[in-house]
């Protein structure tokens, strides 16, 4: 496991919020969770990232007393989720993966619903909601029944609904999936605010771009088991990823025709583009400034560059590498 | 139980906005029994509106007062649509052409050869295909038939008993005439007894009072002849007794004068006066002669005849010849023999000791049935395809992950559809009472124990199928499966006694019998409220132990998902 943890969560002025250690979970003979350990400060994000059956839903399962661990240690605000659920229920907001709204109600009747499940009672309960709906920006959708909503109002209010009592947890299982970007922008937004606020959020995603941005740390997990944890800046750079470029030229460049060009190699031998008839060449390059220089080796050669693409190194490349190509189903 | 009573209030509200779930839960349930009502009428023999008659052809050969007592009969049943035909040719036809399972011809000389005491014969075609409809027209014309017979019969020994009483009363009327006779006779005796008693009477007294003026007249008669003989012999004394007082006097005088003389002889004998011999004395004149002579009273009574007292005999007493005594009549006493007795018709008298009516239609039997079926579907399909919509719509994982009790989304929602499944039968039956006229029985509010009873069971055996059922498309099949079977054999379709007595045996282990049973006791059969405590306990009891396996059967499931 590649672990660049600092000692403490960078805004957590005290205890972790959330203690996960050694955390298993059986299912008949599999383990779907075995041995994952990972904390979250107050005020801070972690990403949990993993393929599909991972066990980043057994996960949240577990923090959200859904599931009772096999073994090991979940706190969530102090409290064991298998001794003390009532407790850990009163200190979490779940956001599920699917969109866990009553689809025949209103917005309004959804959040008055669920507030007052959450304990939240006339003024208190109002003013929940009132906040809910400027968090989701659906004020004015507010008495349309939900199933006459977008994807993404969606998303939002059912976001909006784990947040009515302030959660010090927030369990967020990919909770922007199918959403257009401004609905994105929003959630991303809305659980900004709530680490501003002290919040602790255990985030499940498959966006990558998304834990970059948003995720203080991530905790990669695959087969159970965590696989890197850290910063997601510093897990791209602790696994060494280059950049690469993609050349796209008419016609067929000679085998070396890289020789000389310092700081670039090779990746793939030029071969025909599945687009537009081109010949596709992959280059790793070490700096963006050799680019040019590769681009400029192409033409010369008289490859007629059509177009190229840069990508630049990230998580997903780091996913892809710890993780592996196999299909997960 | 803020809590609980939002758990309830969400559900509630989801379904209200399930117009479809609604109208599953109303309408199609009265639609139902509505089609079914009146597609199996005639199981019962017709529906109230008589929208399902058997196309029935009448043929009145006869043309008799029983053609047409029959005809008059047939045509106010429901059961049947009268065609009256012209020729039992017509008639055979319509059966041969199935547009009727029956057919019935009156053949002519029917009500003379009844009339005589003659057997007769009505004669019914039928086409044994239509075999229920075949049952109900001879079973109604047997009913009919009975009544008749049973109404001509009762006429012909009224018609018989108003003879005797006639009679009877002529005789009563005759025996009255002759005792006014009798004591008109015996009237007129008593008035010629006493006419001739007056008569008698009168008569005597008429001679009695002859007799006495007779008598008076003689006695005046007699008295005037004493009377004028006395003063006769008066007049005759008086006559007598002047010489005789002159006489006397005279005789006096001389003897004054001889006594005068002797004196004078004496003296001149002087010395022998003494020698002259005393004269004779002269008789001194007896008083008598002397007041005979006198003016004054008679010393003597005069002879007179004797008081002549008449006295006729008394007349004799009258006789008038004795009036007859009237004749005796002996008052005839009438003993008119019984009226006779005919061969009484053997009616069996149909006791129904239930307190409903006798017959049923088929809206007593489907409207709870059906609504029992509706019921349990609402309640099968609601609970485990609500806890499926809450598993699909993820608020199921949500709810489980709030502060709140875990039982509490599951009592929530069920109590919810418990809610919505009293208001459900409360309104089916009420569309029952209005709509078709179903009895709702004597205590219309007891029908709330097999209601909650029956709901109740439902609501838990819903958590079973939810528990059993994984899926959306399990719970369909695996339902609707179920609450067939439960609401088939319970007796919700059709009256449980047409099950073969195994069957019956299976279905007390269907709370839908139960309800059936309490139903069928309070509605049709209009007992009291206790009837329906037994069946509504087993309800009940069923009810939580399907509670209890199916929060096993669920939380077993959770695990396995979770």
């Amino acid at each position: 496991m590649q672990s660049l943890e600092p000692a403490a969560a960078p805004n957590s002025p005290g205890a972790p919020l959330v203690e996960v250690v050694d955390l298993r979970v059986r299912y008949g003979e599999r383990w779907a969770l075995d041995g994952l350990s990972f904390t979250i400060g107050a005020g801070e994000v972690v990403g949990l990232l993993g393929p599909n059956g991972a066990g980043k839903t057994t996960t949240l399962s577990v923090l959200a007393t859904l599931r009772e661990p096999t073994a090991g240690t979940a706190l969530v605000a102090g409290h064991a989720v298998d001794r003390d659920p009532a407790a850990v229920r009163g200190a979490i907001g779940l956001v599920p993966q699917t969109v866990a709204l009553y689809p025949t109600l209103t917005a309004r009747e959804n959040l008055r619903f669920f507030a007052h499940l959450l304990g939240l009672r006339s003024r208190a309960a109002a003013d929940a909601i009132v906040q809910a709906f400027e968090l989701a920006g659906l004020a004015e959708r507010a008495d349309d029944i939900v199933s006459t909503f977008s994807g993404g109002m969606q998303r939002r209010l059912n976001l909006a609904c784990a947040l009515l009592h302030t959660p010090r947890v927030l369990l967020l299982d990919e909770p922007t999936v199918g959403v257009d970007p401004q609905s994105r922008e929003r959630i991303v937004a809305a659980v900004h605010a709530q680490t501003a606020a002290g919040t602790a959020v255990l985030y499940s995603t498959h966006y990558m771009e998304e834990a970059e941005r948003l995720c203080d740390r991530v905790v990669l997990i695959d087969h159970g088991r965590t696989v890197a944890i850290g910063a997601p800046a510093a897990l791209v750079r602790q696994n060494a990823r280059v950049a690469r470029l993609a050349v796209v030229t008419r016609r067929t460049l000679p085998p070396a025709w890289l020789a000389g060009v310092a700081g670039a190699h090779l990746l793939t031998d030029t071969r025909p583009d599945a687009g537009d008839g081109g010949n596709a060449t992959h280059v790793a390059i070490d700096d963006l400034t050799v680019a040019t220089q590769v681009l400029e080796r192409a033409a010369a050669l008289g490859g007629e560059v059509m177009e190229f693409h840069l990508h630049q190194p990230n998580l997903q490349d780091v996913f892809i590498d710890l993780t592996g190509r196999a299909l997960r189903d | 139980m803020t809590t609980l009573l939002t758990m309830i209030g969400k559900d509630l509200r989801l379904l209200w906005r399930d117009k479809a779930g609604l109208i599953f839960l109303t309408l199609a349930p009265i639609l139902v029994i509505t089609v079914a009502g009146f597609s199996l009428a005639n199981l019962y023999g017709a529906d109230p509106t008589g929208q399902t008659a058997y196309e029935f052809p009448f043929v009145d050969e006869d043309g008799s007062a029983l053609g047409r007592e029959l005809r008059e009969r047939l045509a106010h049943e429901t059961a049947v649509n009268l065609r009256v035909l012209p020729s039992r040719t017509d008639a055979e036809q319509a059966v041969r052409d199935k547009r009727a399972g029956t057919a019935l011809v009156i053949p002519r000389g029917t009500d003379a050869a009844l009339a005589s005491g003659d057997a007769a014969e009505l004669i019914l075609y039928t086409d044994p295909v239509k075999y229920l409809e075949r049952l109900n027209v001879r079973m109604r014309l047997l009913e009919l038939r009975d009544e008749l017979t049973t109404a001509r019969r009762q006429d012909a020994v009224r018609d018989v008993r108003r003879e005797m009483e006639q009679a009877q009363a002529d005789a009563e009327r005759a025996r009255t005439a002759l005792a006014q006779a009798q004591r008109e006779g015996e009237a007129a005796y008593a008035n010629a007894q006493r006419a001739r008693a007056d008569a008698i009477a009168r008569g005597q007294a008429s001679l009695e009072r002859s007799r006495q003026t007779v008598e008076a007249e003689m006695q005046r008669a007699a008295d005037a002849a004493a009377a004028q003989m006395a003063a006769e012999v008066r007049q005759q004394v008086d006559a007598l007794r002047g010489p005789l007082r002159h006489y006397l006097d005279t005789v006096q005088e001389r003897r004054a004068e001889f006594d005068r003389w002797i004196a004078e002889l004496r003296r001149l004998a002087g010395s022998h006066a003494a020698d002259i011999p005393p004269p004779p004395q002269f008789p001194e004149m007896p008083d008598a002669l002397r007041q005979l002579a006198g003016d004054g009273a008679l010393p003597i009574r005069l002879p007179s005849p004797p008081p002549l007292r008449l006295s006729l005999p008394a007349p004799p007493k009258l006789e008038l010849p004795a009036i007859p005594t009237p004749p005796a009549i002996e008052l005839p006493e009438f003993h008119l023999p019984a009226p006779p007795a005919l061969a009484g018709g053997l009616k069996i008298f149909e006791t129904n000791l239930t307190g409903g009516p006798l017959h049923i239609n088929t809206f007593d039997q489907n409207v709870p049935g059906f609504s029992v079926t509706f019921l349990l579907l609402g309640m099968l399909l609601g609970v485990s395809l609500g806890l499926l919509d809450e598993r699909d719509w993820g608020t199921f994982e949500r709810l489980r992950a709030m502060p709140i009790a875990a039982p509490t989304v599951l009592i929530g929602k069920l109590m919810a559809r418990f809610v919505v499944g009293v208001v459900q039968m409360i309104v089916l039956l009420a569309v029952g009472w209005l709509a078709f006229g179903v009895s709702l029985g004597p205590q219309p509010w007891a029908l709330l124990l097999p209601i909650v009873g029956i709901v109740f069971a439902g609501c838990a055996f819903g958590l079973v199928v939810a528990a059993v059922a994984p899926t959306r498309e399990a719970v369909l099949p695996v339902g609707s499966a179920v609450v067939v079977t439960m609401a088939a054999v319970g007796g919700c379709w059709w009256p449980i006694d047409l099950e073969p007595r195994w069957m019956r045996s299976v279905a007390l282990a269907f709370p839908t019998t139960w309800a059936m049973d309490a139903f069928n006791d309070l509605m049709i059969r209009r007992r009291p409220v206790q009837a329906a405590l037994p069946p509504t306990a087993v309800m009940l009891a069923y009810g939580t132990l399907y509670l209890l396996v199916g929060i096993a059967l669920f939380r077993r499931r959770l695990r396995r998902v979770a």
